[in-house]
Protein backbone atom coordinates (compact mmCIF):
# COMPACT_ATOMS: atom_id res chain seq x y z
CA UNK A 1 0.00 0.00 0.00
CA UNK A 2 1.17 3.68 -1.25
CA UNK A 3 1.31 6.75 1.44
CA UNK A 4 1.73 9.71 0.76
CA UNK A 5 1.62 12.20 3.94
CA UNK A 6 2.01 16.08 5.06
CA UNK A 7 4.78 16.09 7.15
CA UNK A 8 5.98 19.07 9.26
CA UNK A 9 8.19 19.02 12.29
CA UNK A 10 8.60 23.15 13.76
CA UNK A 11 11.75 22.26 15.22
CA UNK A 12 13.54 21.52 12.26
CA UNK A 13 11.32 22.11 9.12
CA UNK A 14 10.30 25.84 7.82
CA UNK A 15 8.11 23.97 4.57
CA UNK A 16 5.96 21.25 4.64
CA UNK A 17 6.76 18.33 2.92
CA UNK A 18 5.21 15.11 1.32
CA UNK A 19 6.43 11.78 2.30
CA UNK A 20 6.18 8.84 0.67
CA UNK A 21 5.13 5.15 2.69
CA UNK A 22 5.05 1.96 0.94
CA UNK A 23 3.64 -0.74 3.54
CA UNK A 24 1.70 -3.94 3.25
CA UNK A 25 -1.12 -4.43 5.53
CA UNK A 26 -1.99 -7.16 7.62
CA UNK A 27 -5.29 -8.72 6.85
CA UNK A 28 -6.32 -7.79 10.23
CA UNK A 29 -5.57 -4.30 9.29
CA UNK A 30 -9.20 -2.97 8.20
CA UNK A 31 -9.42 0.77 8.52
CA UNK A 32 -6.48 3.41 7.87
CA UNK A 33 -5.82 4.40 11.43
CA UNK A 34 -4.60 0.74 11.39
CA UNK A 35 -2.23 1.11 8.88
CA UNK A 36 -1.10 4.51 10.41
CA UNK A 37 -0.31 2.83 14.22
CA UNK A 38 1.29 -0.09 12.10
CA UNK A 39 3.13 2.88 9.98
CA UNK A 40 4.14 4.68 13.23
CA UNK A 41 6.12 1.68 14.61
CA UNK A 42 8.19 2.01 11.86
CA UNK A 43 8.68 5.77 12.05
CA UNK A 44 8.20 6.32 15.29
CA UNK A 45 8.58 10.64 14.25
CA UNK A 46 5.31 10.05 12.30
CA UNK A 47 2.36 12.37 14.56
CA UNK A 48 -1.19 12.06 14.50
CA UNK A 49 -3.65 11.80 17.17
CA UNK A 50 -5.89 8.93 17.87
CA UNK A 51 -7.66 7.62 20.86
CA UNK A 52 -10.71 5.69 20.92
CA UNK A 53 -9.98 4.41 17.56
CA UNK A 54 -13.90 3.30 16.60
CA UNK A 55 -15.27 7.20 15.37
CA UNK A 56 -16.42 8.60 19.12
CA UNK A 57 -13.73 10.45 20.29
CA UNK A 58 -13.04 12.53 16.97
CA UNK A 59 -9.56 12.68 17.53
CA UNK A 60 -7.97 11.14 13.74
CA UNK A 61 -9.58 13.86 11.65
CA UNK A 62 -7.94 14.48 8.80
CA UNK A 63 -7.97 15.37 5.17
CA UNK A 64 -7.67 12.21 3.28
CA UNK A 65 -7.48 12.19 -0.31
CA UNK A 66 -8.63 15.21 -0.32
CA UNK A 67 -11.63 14.58 2.04
CA UNK A 68 -11.75 15.47 5.55
CA UNK A 69 -12.70 11.84 7.66
CA UNK A 70 -11.74 9.65 11.01
CA UNK A 71 -8.74 7.29 9.73
CA UNK A 72 -10.32 5.39 11.95
CA UNK A 73 -13.99 5.24 9.83
CA UNK A 74 -11.99 5.11 6.81
CA UNK A 75 -11.91 1.22 5.31
CA UNK A 76 -8.96 0.77 3.66
CA UNK A 77 -10.38 -0.95 0.51
CA UNK A 78 -12.38 2.51 -0.55
CA UNK A 79 -9.40 3.92 -0.73
CA UNK A 80 -7.69 4.93 -4.24
CA UNK A 81 -3.59 5.13 -4.41
CA UNK A 82 -1.36 6.84 -3.48
CA UNK A 83 -3.63 7.56 0.07
CA UNK A 84 -2.37 11.07 0.01
CA UNK A 85 -2.92 12.26 4.06
CA UNK A 86 -3.08 15.63 4.90
CA UNK A 87 -4.25 18.36 7.82
CA UNK A 88 -7.17 19.56 8.38
CA UNK A 89 -7.50 22.11 5.83
CA UNK A 90 -7.37 25.72 7.27
CA UNK A 91 -6.40 24.90 10.72
CA UNK A 92 -3.21 25.90 11.94
CA UNK A 93 -0.41 22.46 11.71
CA UNK A 94 1.73 21.99 14.63
CA UNK A 95 3.43 18.99 13.40
CA UNK A 96 2.52 16.35 10.47
CA UNK A 97 -1.25 15.53 10.95
CA UNK A 98 -2.03 17.51 14.39
CA UNK A 99 -3.45 20.82 14.25
CA UNK A 100 -4.60 23.64 16.63
CA UNK A 101 -8.04 23.07 17.92
CA UNK A 102 -8.13 26.01 19.87
CA UNK A 103 -10.59 28.33 17.69
CA UNK A 104 -12.78 25.72 17.33
CA UNK A 105 -13.15 24.77 20.84
CA UNK A 106 -13.48 28.68 21.55
CA UNK A 107 -16.40 29.01 19.06
CA UNK A 108 -17.77 25.94 20.55
CA UNK A 109 -17.74 27.70 24.22
CA UNK A 110 -19.05 30.45 22.69
CA UNK A 111 -22.67 29.30 21.96
CA UNK A 112 -23.12 27.95 25.94
CA UNK A 113 -23.09 24.25 24.90
CA UNK A 114 -24.80 23.62 28.21
CA UNK A 115 -28.85 23.65 28.84
CA UNK A 116 -29.77 26.95 30.56
CA UNK A 117 -32.48 26.80 32.94
CA UNK A 118 -33.37 29.54 36.15
CA UNK A 119 -36.31 27.06 37.26
CA UNK A 120 -35.10 24.85 40.15
CA UNK A 121 -34.77 21.56 38.95
CA UNK A 122 -37.78 19.24 39.97
CA UNK A 123 -36.46 16.46 42.58
CA UNK A 124 -35.72 14.04 40.03
CA UNK A 125 -35.11 14.88 36.38
CA UNK A 126 -36.58 17.35 34.05
CA UNK A 127 -38.89 14.99 31.64
CA UNK A 128 -39.52 15.30 28.03
CA UNK A 129 -42.01 13.68 25.64
CA UNK A 130 -40.97 11.23 23.37
CA UNK A 131 -41.60 14.10 20.37
CA UNK A 132 -39.42 16.70 22.40
CA UNK A 133 -36.68 13.99 22.64
CA UNK A 134 -36.51 13.66 19.24
CA UNK A 135 -36.05 16.89 18.17
CA UNK A 136 -32.30 16.14 19.54
CA UNK A 137 -31.45 13.44 17.25
CA UNK A 138 -29.11 14.17 14.54
CA UNK A 139 -27.33 16.94 16.77
CA UNK A 140 -26.27 14.84 19.95
CA UNK A 141 -24.25 12.23 18.72
CA UNK A 142 -22.05 15.40 17.10
CA UNK A 143 -18.13 13.96 18.22
CA UNK A 144 -16.21 17.15 17.44
CA UNK A 145 -14.12 16.25 15.35
CA UNK A 146 -13.84 19.23 13.11
CA UNK A 147 -14.28 17.24 10.03
CA UNK A 148 -16.84 20.04 9.07
CA UNK A 149 -16.03 23.20 10.15
CA UNK A 150 -12.47 22.23 8.61
CA UNK A 151 -14.09 21.83 4.82
CA UNK A 152 -16.17 24.51 4.94
CA UNK A 153 -15.04 27.76 2.90
CA UNK A 154 -16.55 30.27 5.02
CA UNK A 155 -14.67 28.88 7.88
CA UNK A 156 -11.85 29.06 6.25
CA UNK A 157 -12.24 33.31 5.20
CA UNK A 158 -13.47 33.67 8.89
CA UNK A 159 -11.69 31.33 11.56
CA UNK A 160 -11.83 33.71 13.85
CA UNK A 161 -15.95 35.03 13.31
CA UNK A 162 -18.29 32.72 11.69
CA UNK A 163 -18.99 29.90 14.67
CA UNK A 164 -18.54 27.15 11.74
CA UNK A 165 -21.14 24.21 11.49
CA UNK A 166 -19.93 22.14 14.26
CA UNK A 167 -20.28 24.97 16.65
CA UNK A 168 -23.61 25.68 14.86
CA UNK A 169 -24.66 22.10 15.10
CA UNK A 170 -24.07 22.19 18.70
CA UNK A 171 -26.07 25.86 18.86
CA UNK A 172 -29.13 24.28 17.58
CA UNK A 173 -28.90 21.02 19.48
CA UNK A 174 -29.80 23.50 22.26
CA UNK A 175 -32.23 25.63 20.72
CA UNK A 176 -34.33 22.38 20.38
CA UNK A 177 -33.84 21.06 23.80
CA UNK A 178 -37.61 21.94 25.30
CA UNK A 179 -35.72 21.69 29.42
CA UNK A 180 -33.69 24.80 27.32
CA UNK A 181 -35.02 27.94 28.76
CA UNK A 182 -32.10 30.75 26.79
CA UNK A 183 -33.65 30.35 23.58
CA UNK A 184 -34.18 33.94 22.66
CA UNK A 185 -31.17 34.52 23.84
CA UNK A 186 -28.92 32.30 22.07
CA UNK A 187 -30.39 33.32 18.97
CA UNK A 188 -29.82 36.76 19.83
CA UNK A 189 -26.02 35.71 19.77
CA UNK A 190 -25.91 34.08 16.44
CA UNK A 191 -28.29 36.84 14.43
CA UNK A 192 -24.81 38.01 13.67
CA UNK A 193 -23.18 38.98 9.84
CA UNK A 194 -20.39 36.59 10.63
CA UNK A 195 -21.31 34.19 13.54
CA UNK A 196 -24.26 32.41 11.91
CA UNK A 197 -24.84 34.32 8.21
CA UNK A 198 -21.09 33.30 6.78
CA UNK A 199 -22.76 30.05 5.92
CA UNK A 200 -23.74 29.82 1.97
CA UNK A 201 -25.29 26.65 2.42
CA UNK A 202 -22.93 24.30 -0.19
CA UNK A 203 -22.92 21.69 2.48
CA UNK A 204 -19.71 20.56 2.79
CA UNK A 205 -19.89 19.74 6.14
CA UNK A 206 -22.97 17.19 5.47
CA UNK A 207 -21.05 15.97 2.84
CA UNK A 208 -18.11 15.04 5.08
CA UNK A 209 -19.62 14.55 8.81
CA UNK A 210 -18.05 11.15 9.30
CA UNK A 211 -21.57 10.48 11.88
CA UNK A 212 -23.67 11.19 8.61
CA UNK A 213 -25.07 14.16 10.56
CA UNK A 214 -26.45 17.56 9.06
CA UNK A 215 -24.90 20.70 10.21
CA UNK A 216 -26.30 22.73 7.14
CA UNK A 217 -30.08 21.54 8.45
CA UNK A 218 -29.49 22.65 11.73
CA UNK A 219 -28.10 25.99 10.60
CA UNK A 220 -31.62 25.93 7.87
CA UNK A 221 -33.22 25.44 11.20
CA UNK A 222 -31.37 28.45 13.16
CA UNK A 223 -32.31 30.61 10.46
CA UNK A 224 -35.81 29.57 10.51
CA UNK A 225 -36.29 30.32 14.18
CA UNK A 226 -34.75 33.67 13.73
CA UNK A 227 -37.18 34.68 11.95
CA UNK A 228 -39.72 33.34 13.58
CA UNK A 229 -38.42 35.18 16.48
CA UNK A 230 -38.07 38.82 14.78
CA UNK A 231 -41.83 38.41 12.84
CA UNK B 1 -20.87 50.29 6.19
CA UNK B 2 -19.81 47.10 6.62
CA UNK B 3 -23.31 47.04 8.90
CA UNK B 4 -25.38 48.27 6.12
CA UNK B 5 -27.93 45.48 6.35
CA UNK B 6 -26.36 42.96 9.41
CA UNK B 7 -27.34 39.42 9.90
CA UNK B 8 -30.68 38.63 9.42
CA UNK B 9 -31.41 41.81 7.80
CA UNK B 10 -29.12 41.47 5.02
CA UNK B 11 -30.21 37.49 4.68
CA UNK B 12 -33.75 38.31 4.63
CA UNK B 13 -33.38 41.38 2.23
CA UNK B 14 -31.08 38.97 -0.12
CA UNK B 15 -34.02 36.71 -0.15
CA UNK B 16 -36.61 39.37 -0.54
CA UNK B 17 -35.10 40.84 -3.25
CA UNK B 18 -34.50 37.46 -5.30
CA UNK B 19 -38.06 36.29 -5.46
CA UNK B 20 -39.05 40.11 -7.02
CA UNK B 21 -35.70 39.99 -9.38
CA UNK B 22 -37.19 36.12 -10.15
CA UNK B 23 -40.79 37.67 -11.08
CA UNK B 24 -38.86 40.38 -13.21
CA UNK B 25 -36.57 38.21 -14.89
CA UNK B 26 -39.18 35.59 -15.97
CA UNK B 27 -41.58 38.49 -17.09
CA UNK B 28 -38.69 39.90 -18.75
CA UNK B 29 -38.35 36.56 -20.71
CA UNK B 30 -41.78 35.90 -21.61
CA UNK B 31 -41.91 39.84 -22.58
CA UNK B 32 -38.36 38.72 -25.29
CA UNK B 33 -39.79 35.46 -26.27
CA UNK B 34 -43.53 36.21 -26.69
CA UNK B 35 -44.30 39.16 -27.70
CA UNK B 36 -43.71 41.13 -31.22
CA UNK B 37 -40.10 41.80 -32.83
CA UNK B 38 -38.68 44.33 -30.22
CA UNK B 39 -37.94 47.36 -31.88
CA UNK B 40 -37.55 51.15 -30.60
CA UNK B 41 -41.29 52.17 -30.29
CA UNK B 42 -41.86 48.99 -28.44
CA UNK B 43 -39.27 49.37 -26.10
CA UNK B 44 -39.58 52.86 -25.94
CA UNK B 45 -43.59 52.42 -24.56
CA UNK B 46 -42.62 49.26 -22.06
CA UNK B 47 -39.88 51.52 -19.90
CA UNK B 48 -41.34 55.00 -20.35
CA UNK B 49 -44.98 54.98 -19.47
CA UNK B 50 -45.36 56.13 -15.96
CA UNK B 51 -45.93 52.51 -14.91
CA UNK B 52 -42.95 50.81 -16.70
CA UNK B 53 -40.45 53.57 -15.69
CA UNK B 54 -41.63 52.81 -12.09
CA UNK B 55 -41.04 49.14 -12.58
CA UNK B 56 -37.73 50.12 -14.16
CA UNK B 57 -36.52 52.02 -11.47
CA UNK B 58 -37.76 49.23 -8.64
CA UNK B 59 -35.83 46.55 -10.11
CA UNK B 60 -32.79 48.67 -10.60
CA UNK B 61 -33.29 49.03 -7.12
CA UNK B 62 -33.67 45.55 -5.96
CA UNK B 63 -30.80 44.69 -8.32
CA UNK B 64 -28.20 47.49 -6.30
CA UNK B 65 -29.66 45.40 -2.91
CA UNK B 66 -29.31 42.68 -3.83
CA UNK B 67 -25.47 43.09 -5.32
CA UNK B 68 -24.79 45.23 -2.48
CA UNK B 69 -25.61 42.13 0.21
CA UNK B 70 -23.72 39.46 -2.83
CA UNK B 71 -20.80 42.08 -2.82
CA UNK B 72 -20.41 42.53 1.14
CA UNK B 73 -20.19 38.76 1.05
CA UNK B 74 -17.73 38.49 -1.07
CA UNK B 75 -15.20 41.18 0.59
CA UNK B 76 -16.30 39.91 4.12
CA UNK B 77 -14.45 36.57 3.32
CA UNK B 78 -11.79 37.55 0.60
CA UNK B 79 -10.41 40.60 1.67
CA UNK B 80 -9.07 40.71 5.35
CA UNK B 81 -6.83 43.65 5.74
CA UNK B 82 -9.60 46.56 7.49
CA UNK B 83 -8.54 49.40 4.90
CA UNK B 84 -8.98 47.78 1.71
CA UNK B 85 -12.53 46.18 2.85
CA UNK B 86 -13.39 49.76 3.30
CA UNK B 87 -12.22 51.03 0.09
CA UNK B 88 -13.65 48.15 -1.57
CA UNK B 89 -16.99 48.22 0.08
CA UNK B 90 -17.68 51.87 -0.35
CA UNK B 91 -16.27 51.76 -4.09
CA UNK B 92 -19.28 49.22 -4.51
CA UNK B 93 -21.65 51.29 -2.82
CA UNK B 94 -20.71 54.27 -4.55
CA UNK B 95 -21.40 52.39 -8.15
CA UNK B 96 -24.03 51.15 -7.49
CA UNK B 97 -25.76 54.45 -6.10
CA UNK B 98 -24.27 56.36 -9.23
CA UNK B 99 -26.05 53.31 -11.23
CA UNK B 100 -29.55 54.27 -9.57
CA UNK B 101 -29.35 57.55 -10.03
CA UNK B 102 -28.52 57.11 -13.79
CA UNK B 103 -31.23 54.72 -14.19
CA UNK B 104 -34.07 57.37 -12.42
CA UNK B 105 -32.61 60.72 -14.43
CA UNK B 106 -32.67 58.89 -17.77
CA UNK B 107 -36.20 57.67 -17.17
CA UNK B 108 -37.20 60.99 -15.60
CA UNK B 109 -35.98 62.85 -19.03
CA UNK B 110 -37.79 60.41 -21.25
CA UNK B 111 -40.45 59.64 -19.51
CA UNK B 112 -40.87 63.53 -19.57
CA UNK B 113 -41.15 64.16 -23.27
CA UNK C 1 0.85 21.31 23.37
CA UNK C 2 2.95 23.91 21.39
CA UNK C 3 1.75 27.16 21.20
CA UNK C 4 1.23 28.27 17.33
CA UNK C 5 3.38 30.95 16.05
CA UNK C 6 1.96 34.52 14.79
CA UNK C 7 1.96 33.42 11.69
CA UNK C 8 0.63 29.44 11.44
CA UNK C 9 1.45 27.09 8.66
CA UNK C 10 -1.74 26.02 7.11
CA UNK C 11 -2.69 23.34 4.97
CA UNK C 12 -4.81 25.13 2.12
CA UNK C 13 -4.06 24.49 -0.97
CA UNK C 14 -7.35 24.68 -2.88
CA UNK C 15 -6.31 22.05 -5.73
CA UNK C 16 -5.72 19.82 -3.34
CA UNK C 17 -9.20 19.67 -2.00
CA UNK C 18 -11.60 17.78 -3.29
CA UNK C 19 -14.97 19.86 -3.79
CA UNK C 20 -18.08 18.38 -3.74
CA UNK C 21 -21.25 19.44 -6.57
CA UNK C 22 -22.72 21.61 -4.00
CA UNK C 23 -19.45 23.81 -3.67
CA UNK C 24 -18.73 24.05 -7.70
CA UNK C 25 -22.25 24.83 -8.08
CA UNK C 26 -21.72 27.64 -5.44
CA UNK C 27 -17.89 29.35 -6.42
CA UNK C 28 -20.07 29.32 -10.11
CA UNK C 29 -23.24 31.33 -7.93
CA UNK C 30 -20.67 33.88 -7.07
CA UNK C 31 -18.39 34.08 -10.23
CA UNK C 32 -21.97 34.71 -11.98
CA UNK C 33 -22.87 37.48 -9.38
CA UNK C 34 -20.07 38.86 -10.24
CA UNK C 35 -20.54 39.25 -13.43
CA UNK C 36 -23.65 40.40 -13.35
CA UNK C 37 -22.66 43.10 -11.01
CA UNK C 38 -20.12 44.13 -13.41
CA UNK C 39 -22.72 44.54 -16.12
CA UNK C 40 -25.31 46.59 -13.98
CA UNK C 41 -23.56 49.78 -14.75
CA UNK C 42 -23.50 49.10 -18.43
CA UNK C 43 -26.83 47.92 -18.34
CA UNK C 44 -27.58 51.46 -16.96
CA UNK C 45 -25.31 52.86 -19.80
CA UNK C 46 -27.52 50.45 -22.61
CA UNK C 47 -30.80 52.24 -21.01
CA UNK C 48 -29.25 55.62 -21.63
CA UNK C 49 -28.19 54.78 -25.11
CA UNK C 50 -31.47 52.68 -26.13
CA UNK C 51 -34.26 55.43 -25.24
CA UNK C 52 -32.02 58.71 -27.14
CA UNK C 53 -32.70 58.26 -30.97
CA UNK C 54 -33.91 54.74 -33.53
CA UNK C 55 -31.01 55.27 -34.42
CA UNK C 56 -29.23 54.60 -31.29
CA UNK C 57 -31.26 51.55 -30.54
CA UNK C 58 -30.52 50.34 -33.82
CA UNK C 59 -26.78 50.53 -33.52
CA UNK C 60 -27.13 48.73 -30.08
CA UNK C 61 -29.12 45.83 -31.66
CA UNK C 62 -26.48 45.36 -34.20
CA UNK C 63 -23.56 45.14 -31.86
CA UNK C 64 -25.07 42.82 -29.80
CA UNK C 65 -25.49 40.79 -33.29
CA UNK C 66 -21.86 41.20 -33.81
CA UNK C 67 -19.61 38.32 -33.31
CA UNK C 68 -18.28 40.10 -29.76
CA UNK C 69 -21.78 41.27 -28.98
CA UNK C 70 -22.88 37.54 -28.78
CA UNK C 71 -20.29 36.15 -26.96
CA UNK C 72 -20.53 38.52 -24.28
CA UNK C 73 -24.60 38.27 -24.38
CA UNK C 74 -24.34 34.08 -23.71
CA UNK C 75 -21.21 34.84 -20.84
CA UNK C 76 -24.28 37.34 -19.77
CA UNK C 77 -26.84 35.06 -20.45
CA UNK C 78 -25.03 32.00 -18.78
CA UNK C 79 -24.47 34.09 -15.44
CA UNK C 80 -27.95 34.98 -15.68
CA UNK C 81 -29.06 31.34 -16.30
CA UNK C 82 -26.92 29.81 -13.32
CA UNK C 83 -27.38 32.97 -10.72
CA UNK C 84 -31.37 32.30 -11.35
CA UNK C 85 -31.23 28.43 -11.01
CA UNK C 86 -28.59 27.85 -8.66
CA UNK C 87 -30.69 30.92 -6.72
CA UNK C 88 -33.92 29.10 -7.29
CA UNK C 89 -32.34 26.57 -5.39
CA UNK C 90 -31.31 27.69 -1.88
CA UNK C 91 -34.78 29.82 -1.85
CA UNK C 92 -36.44 26.43 -1.94
CA UNK C 93 -33.56 24.59 0.45
CA UNK C 94 -34.28 27.35 2.70
CA UNK C 95 -37.46 26.45 3.33
CA UNK C 96 -36.47 22.76 3.76
CA UNK C 97 -37.47 22.20 -0.16
CA UNK C 98 -34.45 19.70 -1.15
CA UNK C 99 -32.04 20.27 1.50
CA UNK C 100 -31.57 17.04 2.25
CA UNK C 101 -27.92 15.72 0.96
CA UNK C 102 -29.02 13.70 -2.38
CA UNK C 103 -31.22 16.61 -3.21
CA UNK C 104 -29.00 18.74 -3.57
CA UNK C 105 -26.54 16.86 -5.40
CA UNK C 106 -29.21 16.77 -7.57
CA UNK C 107 -30.14 20.05 -8.01
CA UNK C 108 -26.53 21.37 -8.29
CA UNK C 109 -26.05 19.18 -10.75
CA UNK C 110 -28.49 20.22 -12.47
CA UNK C 111 -28.08 24.10 -12.61
CA UNK C 112 -24.63 23.61 -13.54
CA UNK C 113 -25.78 21.73 -16.41
CA UNK C 114 -28.96 23.78 -17.39
CA UNK C 115 -26.75 27.34 -17.64
CA UNK C 116 -24.57 26.62 -20.55
CA UNK C 117 -26.98 24.68 -22.18
CA UNK C 118 -29.36 27.90 -22.10
CA UNK C 119 -25.93 29.93 -22.82
CA UNK C 120 -25.49 27.99 -25.72
CA UNK C 121 -28.90 28.70 -27.45
CA UNK C 122 -28.70 32.20 -27.23
CA UNK C 123 -24.85 31.86 -28.70
CA UNK C 124 -26.36 30.27 -31.72
CA UNK C 125 -30.25 31.55 -31.91
CA UNK C 126 -29.49 35.10 -30.99
CA UNK C 127 -31.82 36.45 -27.86
CA UNK C 128 -34.05 37.59 -30.56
Amino acid sequence: MHLRIYRFNPDTDTQPRMQDYDITPEASDKKLLDVLVRLKSVDDSLSFRRSCREGICGSDAMNINGRNGLACLQSLDELKQPVVLRPLPGFPVIRDLIVDMTLFFAHYHSIKPYLINPESPPERERLQTPEQRERLNGLYECILCACCSAFCPSFWWNPDKFIGPAGLLQAYRFIADSRDTATAERLDYLDDVYRLYRCRTIMNCTEVCPKGLSPSHAIEQIRLALLKQSS
Amino acid sequence: MVRLFSGQRAWVAQRFTAVMLLAAVLAGVAWLLLGEPLDYARWRALVTTPVGAVLTVLVFAMLAVHGWVGARDIVLDYVQPRGLRLALLGAILLILAATLIRVVLVLATHGAT
Amino acid sequence: MRTPSSTPLKFLNLWQIRFPIGAIASIAHRVSGVLLLIALPLLASVLARSLQSPAEFDALRAAAASTSGTLILALATWALAHHVLAGIRHLLMDIGIGSGLAQARRSARAALIAAPIIALYVLVRGLW
